[in-house]
């Protein structure tokens, strides 16, 4: 199973999304996701959303492992 | 030059004068201490909030009004929250000090960033550069803010009038933060 996090504005859109998926690719995620929450989808194919793997920003279609991390990131708006 | 590094997260809020101190004595070859403290406004610019409205009147200001225009286009806010990502924010913050230390000669280096829930006249964050002179003490803490802005996993949101919304961000902080890229120096 793949740990999912959502970030930002992208958390008001993720608020009945399951805390595990069976997914191979973050963009596999993104699709099984459009089923259920086609908003939520919407945003994750915003271009400015980066996704991150255990941590580490990567591409869409990084393969994942179980037990992994994914992480859902909008623009960051610190400082 | 071995380089200290301080960097934290934390609700509670921090000292300025004591953070001060510990780059200052952080080593007799200190010439310059530069510090930024980042503080949270009584307002946002509605063209930061990601409303309707905001993007209404967020265009009017990209048409050109001036500044005095600019500040009175405000919405005043009750509360600041800032959300992160353990872990990976520390992570992002080291690299960017890790930058920062390879572009300049840099002693101490201290960057903290609150989370939580904030307060109008609250400090939301501290970079502090102690190096042997000034150049390179005010260059890299504007890098050091500029990158932190722009990478570090961080996301404001404001409440109004009872209402969450989170903050857009700003193509001028990206701008900010690009003047860094290409050359190898200033």
């Amino acid at each position: 199973m793949i740990n999912l996090l959502f970030f930002g504005r992208l958390g008001d859109f993720a608020k009945q999304v399951p805390a595990t998926i069976e997914a191979s690719t973050p963009a596999e995620i993104r699709q099984l996701l459009a089923a259920d929450f086609p908003d939520l989808a919407r945003e994750l194919h915003q271009p400015q959303v980066l996704v991150s793997v255990n941590k580490m920003i990567v591409g869409w279609d990084q393969p994942l492992f179980d037990g992994g991390e994914v992480a859902f990131l909008p623009p960051v708006t610190g400082g | 030059m071995s380089m200290t590094t301080r960097i934290r997260i934390q609700q509670q809020d921090f000292d300025l004068a004591e953070e001060y101190q510990l780059l200052r004595q952080s080593d007799s070859a200190v010439g310059a201490v530069v510090t930024f403290s980042g503080l949270v406004r009584d307002f946002e610019l509605v063209s930061e909030l990601g409303s309707e409205l905001g993007s209404e009147l967020g265009s009017e200001l990209d048409r050109g009004v001036d500044r005095q225009d600019q500040s009175s286009i405000k919405s005043s806010i009750d509360l600041l929250s800032l959300q992160h990502y353990p872990g990976m924010t520390e992570s992002l913050l080291e690299a960017i000090v890790e930058q920062a230390n390879q572009r300049w000669n840099l002693i101490a280096t201290t960057v903290i960033h609150r989370v939580g829930d904030l307060a109008p006249k609250d400090q939301i964050v501290l970079v502090g550069v102690a190096s042997q002179h000034r150049a390179d003490a005010f260059e890299a803490a504007q890098f050091l803010m500029d990158y932190l802005k722009t990478q570090a996993t961080f996301w404001k949101s404001v409440r109004r009038n009872g209402e969450q919304q989170w903050i857009e961000s700003k193509a001028s902080d990206q701008q900010a933060a690009a003047r860094w890229d290409g050359s190898d120096d200033e």
